[in-house]
């Protein structure tokens, strides 16, 4: 899928575990891991306001689109 | 409660029948020489024994085939696993055995001309037809369930 999450670079920037992050953000530790490792079909604008609410940061930093070669 | 009571009943119902008619077919699979011998004495036309004997030997195969195909969907729903791939692999077996059965019966309509064989060989093709339908409503029921499980 051409759309990339980057929440292990957000969250390592942040300094923050997976386990803690799910915690803040109301969702579980599994699916946190499907978010992170890209396997996610849709993420819902509550999730992504809270993503973004906890590691103060935009969309557009966890989100990328990569052009399919 | 009393609805749920009904849903609990008829699936076990319907396992309860499909283990019965598997049985039965198992069981035909021994007297089909004597069926075709009894539907040569009463039917008064030309014999067709012979034909007759592997058409039935390969319809009750099949017969058996889709039965046992229904048994796992309806077991795999009574573990509340509905809209899984493996149920539409099984609507997909069933299927087939439908248009299997139902071409074998056009050929032995062909061959015979017994407008009854024409019935058998319609209605294959038509329960077929339906499965078919049920089968591509599965299969997009279990992309949707697919989606809704990957949004986070």
């Amino acid at each position: 899928m051409p759309i990339v999450v980057n929440l292990d670079v957000m969250m390592a920037k942040r300094k923050i575990s997976a386990g803690e992050l799910a915690e803040r953000v109301d969702i579980t530790p599994a699916n946190l891991s499907i978010l992170k490792n890209n396997k996610a079909k849709a993420v819902r604008f509550s999730t992504l306001e809270a993503i973004c609410r906890e590691l103060d940061c935009q969309p557009g930093d966890v989100l990328e689109y990569v052009k399919d070669e | 409660m009393a609805k749920k009571w009904t849903a609990t009943k008829s699936l076990f119902l319907s396992r309860m029948l499909t283990l019965a008619s598997l049985a039965i077919a198992v069981a035909t699979l021994f007297c089909i020489p004597f069926l075709a011998e009894w539907y040569d004495a009463i039917s008064g036309d030309p014999p067709i024994r012979n034909q007759l004997i592997v058409c039935l030997y390969i319809s009750d195969a099949l017969g058996i085939l889709a039965l046992w195909q229904l048994h796992k969907l309806l077991r795999n729903i009574n573990r509340q696993r509905v809209f899984v791939p493996e149920n539409a692999a099984c609507f997909r077996l069933i299927s087939w055995c439908c248009f299997a059965v139902s071409i074998l019966w056009m050929v032995m309509f062909l061959t015979c001309i017994r407008f009854h064989e024409f019935i058998i060989s319609f209605m294959a093709a038509f329960a077929g037809l339906v499965i078919r339908v049920m089968k591509n409503l599965l299969e997009a029921a279990v992309e949707l369930r697919e989606e809704n499980d990957y949004t986070i």
